[in-house]
């Protein structure tokens, strides 16, 4: 602390509350943790104002809460920003369209006061045509470009990015929905552009020029990452890998062919050639007698994304089983108890394994059960991060799993149908959820499902002490069961819950806690409008958001307090009500 | 004989285990509903088959919304989920994506933004329909929504 004194030789350092800006800024560049920088600023007025003047990076978890202005001209040196958008529930359908999140406010605010800006991320946001125009325009040395479910662009604007960003190094777009106009937005790239290091087009719809693409792949030497989309063929594959052995990460696309040998000699020469591929992804609508072709690289690969795949079968474990220093493994429940029998036998360093449902509304007849997760836990000494999807579950299994695994810092469990008992006894699985989150001190998040009491969250308040979010659904007797929640937990910041019968009383004695979140969800509960009126008014600094079903609209002043709530959705903001909320949003 | 229904916790010999026959499957009621309970007030068990029937019928729109908790990307789709939309009287079309939308609500709310009441229609009523696998075309409502969305190859809005 305080170590400029060096600076000129003089025989006294100067004492540490009077050090130069600049000694700070560079004491604060060795901070990268957005919390440790936080912390530094709320010493004094002199290490706030150096710290702000100095940040580089910017997280935005939730566009609401602050205004896009007042964020450029706090930390005017930014060079990389995030801004999260909708809730999470977004990705699930319980947010309709034109919701808000737009993106636009903020490309504009940062066109303006962040000139240098090099990064740009936007998760579930709208963001236009216009907003990428905006963009490629904006910011002349503007390198990576990142876009997560976000909707609202059409490879028109993306031709903008292309054509406009000369030293871009990574275009990223993961699960967007993008209109296609056909327009040729990879032909943009100038033939003297070679600086991408990242490209990832693997959720666009649409054809894209191949020869375009592999010239592009060809002299962007330092290219890592390639993730391609279904329009790409598997011979096509082939050629591009020829084209750049350096690959770390690959997305194959579509992967789907008939079987030709003469093509798989192509892939496997192709894949023998990658010695530095890492990780691999795909949608994998694939033949199971192409999986040998990826033998060669299997060794390497740390990471492993088959949760498109609707391969299954013994070659597809026998693939994964020779994946020996796997650390994330996602995969499609086809892979069944055996598969994740042999997982745990083969893959030691695993570290997150998702598991996703092949046919989430259909007859279970999948052979996936709480069997699967409980070998994996016992095997991979490493598991702390797990999503599974299945059929049924024991508290026996749960106990055992929160015993084998008391490192798990994300575990995530969806029983299928709502309300499930544990198939054995009967019983509810407060017992199951209750040992994980005694047995998991460093858990940081968590979704509970199956048949629970308003017990299993007494255990979560008293015991969630990292619990960072925390998501519930058809769950809990009564108010009891969201009072220990939010009156436990005490590092709570996303809480999510839907169709629970938790009603205002728990809320409005907790209203406090909200201030201390980043924000709640609650749809389907048994909230009614009078407690967010209250809630609204006790609470200035939250924003109170209700929701109703877009076929019915009418104005919530005419309301009275008793009329139920369907969505309500609250949020802490330094920026007042938003203005952008559509007819079926009411702020009250 | 009246059948009176309730939602709450579905019964012991009930509860999802995979490939056992609950009481929904009995009665056929769809397995991704909620789980809900039958109670027929005077004991009457035997003829309770096609009343559950209709009862159901009727319930149908009662679907969960959004559950499970899959993003639209990892639910089945036929052919990337984007369908064509053609309204009578406008003569260009538009493509909608139906895995994207949860509901026939939200459907109705992004087809009202594609299709203002300013063009041809002036704030008519419309009715929504789909043509089937099969080539039939049949109003959007009847069955649950993820069956149209499986179901759908493109959409006409006809003014009523």
């Amino acid at each position: 602390m305080g170590r400029g004194g060096a600076r000129d030789g003089a025989a006294a350092a100067p004492p540490w509350h009077s050090l130069p800006d600049e000694v700070l800024e560079h004491a604060f560049s060795f901070l990268p943790a957005a919390a440790d920088r936080g912390a530094a600023a709320a010493v004094c007025h002199g290490w706030l104002g150096a710290e702000r003047r100095s940040r580089r990076r910017l997280a935005v978890a939730n566009c609401y809460a602050a205004a896009p202005r007042d964020a450029v001209d706090r930390f005017p040196s930014v060079r990389a920003a995030e801004v999260k958008g909708k809730p999470h529930f977004a990705d699930f359908g319980l947010v309709p369209p034109a919701w808000g999140a737009e993106a636009a406010p903020w490309v504009a605010a940062a066109a303006d006061g962040w000139p240098l800006l090099e990064e740009l991320s936007f998760k579930r946001m709208v963001v236009t045509d216009e907003c990428l125009e905006m963009i490629a325009s904006s910011f002349r040395n503007f390198q990576v470009l990142r876009l997560v479910s976000c909707e609202g662009f059409s490879t028109a604007g993306l031709a903008a990015i292309t054509e406009g960003c000369r030293n871009l190094r990574e275009l990223d777009l993961q699960e967007n929905y993008i209109e296609d106009c056909s327009s040729h937005w990879l032909s943009y790239f100038p033939e003297s552009f070679t600086s991408l290091e990242t490209l990832n087009f693997s959720c666009l719809e649409g054809e894209v020029n191949f020869a375009v693409l592999e010239r592009l792949v060809s002299r962007c030497r330092n290219l890592k990452t390639l993730k391609l989309n279904n329009a790409i063929p598997l011979d096509k594959v082939a050629s591009l890998l020829r084209k750049a052995p350096q690959l770390v990460e690959l997305g194959t696309g579509k992967f789907s062919a008939e079987y030709h040998s003469d093509l798989f000699a192509k892939l496997e020469a192709a894949f023998a050639g990658c010695k530095s591929l890492r990780r691999l992804s795909g949608a994998w609508d694939a033949v199971p007698d192409y999986l040998p072709a990826f033998y060669c690289v299997c060794e390497g690969l740390t990471s492993l994304n088959l949760s498109y795949a609707t391969v299954r079968g013994p070659e597809l474990i026998k693939f994964i089983s020779r994946c020996k220093n796997l650390q994330q493994l996602w995969v499609m429940d086809l892979i069944e108890d055996h598969g994740l029998a042999v997982v745990a036998g083969s893959c030691s360093k695993l570290q997150e394994l998702r598991v996703f449902p092949s046919d989430p509304f259909g007859a279970g007849q999948v052979l996936l059960t709480e069997r699967g997760l409980v070998d994996v836990s016992a095997s991979c000494p490493m598991l702390e991060s797990v999503l599974y999807f299945c059929g049924q579950m024991t508290n026996e299994a749960l106990i055992t799993i929160a015993k084998n695994r008391p490192n798990f810092t994300c575990f995530r469990l969806c029983i299928l149908e709502p309300r499930t008992p544990d198939y054995v006894t009967r019983e509810s699985l407060d017992a199951g959820f209750s040992a994980i989150v005694e047995s998991c001190k460093g858990l940081r998040r968590l979704s509970v499902s199956g048949l629970l009491t308003d017990l299993v969250f007494k255990s979560i308040g008293a015991n969630g002490n990292c619990l960072e979010m925390l998501s519930i659904a058809f769950a809990g007797n009564s108010d009891l069961g969201l009072h220990y929640i939010l009156s436990g937990c005490k590092t709570l910041k996303k809480l999510e819950i839907r169709d629970c019968p938790f009603g205002n009383k728990p809320l409005l004695a907790n209203a406090a806690k909200l201030e201390t979140m980043r924000s709640l969800w609650m749809s389907s509960c048994s909230l009614t409008l009078g407690a967010c009126r209250q809630l609204a008014e006790k609470m200035p600094r939250l924003t109170v958001e209700i929701m109703n079903d877009p076929g019915r609209t009418c104005p919530v002043e005419s309301l009275p307090d008793d009329s139920p709530v369907e969505t309500l959705y609250v949020y802490r903001t330094i920026a007042g009500p938003r203005s952008d909320t559509p007819d079926y949003v009411q702020i009250v | 004989m009246e059948l009176e229904l309730e939602l709450g916790l579905a019964p012991p010999n009930h509860a999802g285990s995979c490939g056992k026959r609950g009481t929904k499957e009995a009665f056929g009621i769809d397995k991704a509903g909620l789980p809900l309970i039958l109670r027929d007030d005077d004991g009457d068990h035997g003829s309770n088959c096609s009343d559950a029937r209709d009862w159901e019928m009727s319930n149908k729109k009662k679907r969960l919304v959004g559950w499970p908790p899959v993003k639209s990307a990892h639910r089945p789709r036929s052919n990337g989920g984007h369908v064509k939309v053609k309204m009578e009287g406008v003569p260009i079309g538009r493509k909608v994506d139906l895995s994207r939308h949860a509901s026939y609500h939200q459907l109705h709310h992004t087809l009202r933004l594609m299709f203002p009441s300013s063009t041809s229609h002036h704030g008519d009523p419309y009715a929504v329909t789909y043509e089937e696998g099969d080539g039939d075309w049949m109003l959007v409502g009847d069955v649950p929504w993820e069956d149209t969305v499986m179901s759908a190859k493109r959409l006409k809005i006809l003014l009523v």
